[in-house]
């Protein structure tokens, strides 16, 4: 797998620049995947719903369903693709540290 | 390997994931004949192979049938053509006019330049058959396509998609790498969901549960993208009285074996739904809205699965059940809940492969309101696919740019109909037409048929 410098820091990502291990997280990581993803400068509201990302992959080993992204972030589906444009399971979970999803999505 | 020149490409996976999945990488100075080698296996195995690569006398009918020829106009993507890709090299070693004047009978060596356009057209075409199904010999090309796929998988050669997926499927079980506290969480929430749209109506969603009598398979974008299809199967099996249950180990209606290794991972697919269902006492396996998964359940577990249980435990799908139940009176339906204006995209596997065109439809018949169904034309065995068939949802910008492409001739189907809900009872199908009825610019909301079912259901006390 390639690496990429992050803030001096060497991390492994996958061919689609997702990060392999989310355990290696660091906040820099968002903000250069911010920039890659034509995102720009970190709000409140991406860092909330990275947050809520971060903490429920933690509990449960995968990405929430999009539904209960939204209901439980309180961020609407609308404006989590205004924050995020490549959609919150591609942009907000590259952002948080999150493997790219595989299969039908 | 680098992409080869101009050619239209799935971003490759890389050697790591293929040692994953037990395939080492062949070389590049040794793939042409590690391929010719394969080859000349299917050839011995395979008469539907044979009879593809020496029967089509290239009428033409296939051209203008196919969704990827139509909206790209490159040859190679009419099916003939692309089934020309190993057809020339096929002449050049298995037959006589093709040993001796290779010039005169089209007859070719294989080649690195040969390879990469397996690669690019094998994973342009969705394998949906309908090219199969206008064929005046009855050729099935996308047979041609699906031991393309299969010779590229062991040089290890593959999409990232794809071979992630497959990766998934090893690990896990399932597509999306789902664990089971993962799903346990989905279905709490969508339980309350149900609670509160429902009016305090109480579905529980059974994981892993010992002693059940039939074995739920979901599709695993369910629980990610497609909330109402898991509600309405759950709705569906509940009302009915079900002892039923969802597998951690095997929560995955689809197959990307299928659509690219039919052999190692296919099979694991096979093994872990025969052990569970042996494990928590099934007698019975419905299947969920998955249409390649279907197809390869229902056509190839039996001969592909070495344990008794596939020669005995039945294997239906959620829409044969819920047609039964229909047809049998046994659901009160309420349609007007489901009042809008809708029209039915017939999955290919379900048409074409699975004789499902009629019960899709005694279900929608039932769920809607008189005159709220339209059907597209064409339909049922007929009909176009969505343009993401086996799995080609790639989200690299050219292929992508592809997608929509071989999605405008089903645009252009949905259009003609006014809908205002597009029905599309399959994993892939709805991941493609999520995106792409926003690209062709069409007011539709894209749904399942079982999600119109647990809808319309009345409960009673």
């Amino acid at each position: 797998m390639p690496f990429v410098e992050v803030e001096g820091k060497q991390v492994e990502v996958d061919e689609d620049g997702f990060m392999v291990d989310p355990a290696a997280w660091f906040p820099g990581w968002a903000h250069y995947v911010a920039k890659s993803e034509g995102i720009g400068e970190l709000t409140e509201r991406h860092w909330h719903v990275i947050d809520f990302l971060k903490d429920y992959y933690a509990k449960t080993g995968i990405a929430p369903m999009i539904r209960k992204l939204c209901k439980e972030s309180g961020i609407p589906l609308k404006e989590m693709y205004e924050l995020f444009p490549t959609g919150p399971a591609k942009g907000a979970c590259k952002c948080a540290g999150l493997p790219k999803p595989t299969g039908c999505v | 390997m680098s992409e080869a020149n101009g050619l239209r490409q799935p971003k490759r996976a890389t050697a790591d994931l293929f040692l994953k999945l037990g395939v080492v990488p062949v070389p590049d100075g040794e793939k042409a004949a590690a391929a010719i080698g394969h080859l000349d296996e299917f050839r011995t195995k395979v008469r539907s192979f044979v009879m593809a690569m020496e029967s089509c006398v290239k009428c033409g009918a296939c051209a203008e049938n196919c969704h990827t020829y139509l909206g790209t106009r490159d040859p190679n993507n009419i099916p003939a053509g692309r089934a020309d890709l190993i057809r020339k090299v096929y002449k050049r070693h298995f037959t006589v006019q093709g040993k001796l004047f290779p010039g005169l009978v089209g007859a070719q060596d294989l080649d690195l330049e040969t390879i990469e356009k397996w690669y690019s057209y094998y994973y342009q075409c969705s394998e949906c058959r309908r090219c199969a199904h206008v064929c005046p010999f009855g050729i099935d090309t996308a047979e041609v396509t699906m031991i393309g796929r299969q010779i590229l998988f062991w040089l290890g050669i593959g999409p990232q998609l794809h071979t992630a997926t497959s990766g998934a499927i090893l690990k896990t079980g399932n597509h999306m790498g789902l664990t089971q506290a993962g799903m346990v969480d989905t279905l709490d929430f969508l339980s309350e969901e149900i609670e509160e749209e429902y009016e305090g109506l109480k579905v529980t969603f059974p994981v892993d549960k010992p002693n059940s009598d039939v074995l739920y398979i979901p599709s695993s974008a369910d629980f990610m993208l497609n909330a109402n299809t898991l509600k309405g199967a759950a709705m569906f099996l509940q009302y009915v009285g079900a002892n039923w249950t969802m597998s951690s180990r095997i929560t995955e209606a689809g197959n990307f074996g299928y659509l690219m290794d039919q052999n190692r991972v296919m099979r694991e697919m096979v093994t872990r739904l025969m052990e569970e269902t042996t494990r928590l006492g099934c007698k019975k396996i419905v299947w969920g809205e998955c249409g390649h998964g279907w197809r390869a359940t229902k056509m190839y577990v039996p001969t592909m699965s070495d344990m008794p249980a596939s020669r005995k435990i039945p294997m239906t799908h959620i829409h044969d059940e819920v047609e039964a139940y229909v047809k049998a009176g046994l659901l009160e339906l309420d349609p007007k809940r489901n009042a809008r204006k809708i029209t039915l995209h017939d999955p290919c596997n379900y048409a074409r492969a699975c004789g499902h065109s009629d019960n899709m439809r005694v279900i929608m018949n039932a769920v809607v309101p008189k005159g709220a169904f339209t059907e597209m034309r064409p339909n049922r065995e007929a009909n176009f696919c969505c343009g993401g068939g086996s799995g080609i949802l790639f989200d690299d910008k050219k292929m992508y740019e592809y997608r929509i492409l071989a999605s405008n001739k089903k645009a252009e189907q949905v259009r003609a109909t006014n809908a205002e809900v597009l029905c599309a009872p399959c994993s892939i199908c709805k991941a493609q037409l999520y995106p792409m009825v926003k690209e062709h610019k069409l007011p539709v909301e894209v749904v399942g048929l079982v999600d119109l079912v647990g809808n319309a259901l009345v409960f009673r006390d």
